[in-house]
């Protein structure tokens, strides 16, 4: 299953969460899993979406930092 | 001549119970992938009670996903029981089936179906009729006069069936949602308002939306979509909500001469509210001190006095009930040190693995696993995951701490073949840490890896593990 986070695709295990593709995402930039608390997700219309959301129902997802 | 004509078609439609330009309204309190928030359900129960006192004919609706995310919900002893009493107090009107509802199998969701005081309403779905589960594709409401149909569809995943373990669907005959959908525009002429319950997730909603002018209303669930109320998309009005009952959604439909000619929606926020429903806190309170938790699933002979040996029988539990070659996972999934001699109750084992990961399955040549363990290790405080079905030499630069050497041996002593594929279970957070360019990206088996330590100790009846070493540093 693949899944687009911001501009890179993911490939990701049949039954992942939005939390894994963030989780891959984050490690393979080598940045900190401690970011995951700090991004905001959202599908391409713009609405907020849980990290344990099924992966499968999105076909691209954009990160932002959250407002602090 | 003119009026008499006015005044016979008045009397005409005063006949038929209908008054020209007589505006009703539809209000429908409806949630999504509540995944047994149970906490939340007094606070839900108080938002039901207080709308229906305003609206009698309140329509209360789950669009699937209502279990799998609590322990005390998921492990009880009839599975997702909880949730289902819950509902019933709560006076839902109707839910559709999530992936999730197949969590405990076909006999499992007879089960709870036949417990629900509300129908299930799925018209992708056939069941094979030895299990007896009373799934019905539509029904129609009657709500003060207003003539609601209500069809129902669950998502399928790659392999045509709901997202659950592929044994828990085997007999259950699924078809696509929409060319199923199709065979009910019937109710368009039935109805005064058609809703799709639909779990199939807000992009398939919106995909769905232009081949579906005969519908009015979608409430959604499935990708813990947050909505503002609701959105309309290809003349189609969408709601859905984030799970765990952060949310749920009030809409109110305005129907004039029994069409829709507004739709209004709002958020009401449930995870964090005050007032609550006191008889639902009191049927919570009891299921949260359920004495399934207390139940001792085996006898520690001798005591764990280490992570790593937590570790060694957390990767035995995956190998063996997950009919594995070999297993591993990161050492901070391994949550608590030491264990002395006597009962390993549930309670025990939610403890040690608390995090609800998925087991997941994959075809991993050596070379392959050894990639996958060097990334786990850079990715979880460089600490060497503990491992099962082999043994490992390795060694990490004392300057960088990072590795330079991963050697594996087979449970015979002999190096395991580079080449040679082998499968391997390990938890969703230790694949998705553990990102490599392998063959297989893996696939879930359909559970928890809690369950399978509990299945593990079940089996086996006692366990030793005192002074169990598989992984040695140089």
């Amino acid at each position: 299953m693949k899944l687009k986070v911001n501009r890179t695709t993911i490939e990701l295990f049949e039954g992942a969460e939005i939390r894994h593709a963030l989780i891959t995402y984050l490690t393979r930039r080598r940045m900190s899993l401690k970011f995951l608390e700090q991004l905001e997700v959202r599908d391409v219309w713009g609405h907020e979406i849980d990290l344990d959301a099924p992966a499968s129902a999105f076909t691209q997802i954009r990160l932002t930092f959250k407002e602090q | 001549m003119m009026k008499k004509l006015v005044l016979a078609s008045l009397m005409l439609l005063a006949g038929l119970g209908v008054q020209a330009g007589e505006k009703k309204e539809l209000h429908i309190l409806s949630a999504n992938d509540m995944h047994a928030a149970i906490e939340c359900m007094p606070r839900l129960g108080f938002v039901a009670d207080s709308l229906r006192a305003l609206y009698p004919n309140l329509l209360v609706l789950s669009a699937g996903d209502n279990r799998s995310g609590e322990p005390l919900n998921d492990m009880y002893e009839i599975p997702a029981y909880p949730m289902v009493a819950l509902m019933n107090i709560i006076g839902f009107d109707a839910t559709t089936l999530g992936n999730h509802e197949f969590d405990s199998g076909q006999e499992g969701l007879a089960k709870l179906i036949s417990m629900s005081a509300f129908p299930t309403l799925c018209a992708n779905v056939q069941p094979d009729a030895k299990w007896n589960m009373h799934v019905k594709p539509y029904q129609v409401f009657d709500c003060g006069g207003i003539k609601v149909g209500i069809v129902g569809a669950v998502a399928l995943g790659a392999m045509g069936i709901p997202e659950s373990h592929p044994m828990n669907t085997t007999d259950i005959k699924f078809t696509d949602p929409l060319e199923t959908l199709q065979q009910y525009q019937f109710l368009r002429k039935e109805c005064d308002v058609v809703l799709f319950l639909s779990h199939l997730g807000f992009e398939s909603d919106v995909k769905l939306s232009k081949d579906l002018p005969w519908v009015d209303i979608i409430v959604g669930g499935h990708s813990h979509t947050q909505l503002k109320g609701g959105e309309m998309h290809n003349g189609l009005f969408i709601t859905q909500n984030k799970n765990r009952l952060a949310c749920v959604t009030h809409t109110t439909l305005t129907l004039e001469d029994g069409k829709v000619v507004d739709r209004q929606a709002e958020n009401i926020a449930i995870r964090g509210g005050k007032n609550e429903n006191k008889v639902v806190r009191g049927l919570v309170d009891y299921f949260s001190q359920n004495p399934a938790f207390y139940r001792v699933l085996a006898q520690v002979d001798t005591p764990f006095e280490c992570y790593e040996e937590l570790g060694n029988m957390m990767c035995d539990a995956y190998k063996v009930e997950g009919h594995a070659d070999l297993s591993f996972q990161n050492p901070g999934g391994v949550r608590y040190e030491t264990k002395p001699v006597g009962g390993f109750t549930v309670a025990d084992a939610l403890r040690l693995d608390p995090f609800q990961n998925e087991a997941i399955e994959l075809q991993l040549t050596g070379k392959e696993l050894i990639d996958m363990m060097k990334k786990c290790y850079d990715n979880d405080n460089q600490g060497f995951p503990y491992v099962s079905g082999m043994k490992v030499d390795y060694t990490v630069d004392p300057a960088t701490k990072a590795l330079t050497k991963v050697v594996l041996y087979g449970e015979d002593g002999k190096k395991l073949n580079l080449k040679k594929t082998y499968k391997v279970i390990t938890n969703s957070y230790t694949v998705a840490i553990s990102a490599t360019n392998r063959k297989d990206p893996g696939k879930g088996i359909g559970k928890i890896t809690a369950q399978l330590i509990m299945d593990y100790l079940e089996h086996q009846g006692h366990v030793s593990y005192q002074g169990s070493r598989r992984i040695f540093r140089h």
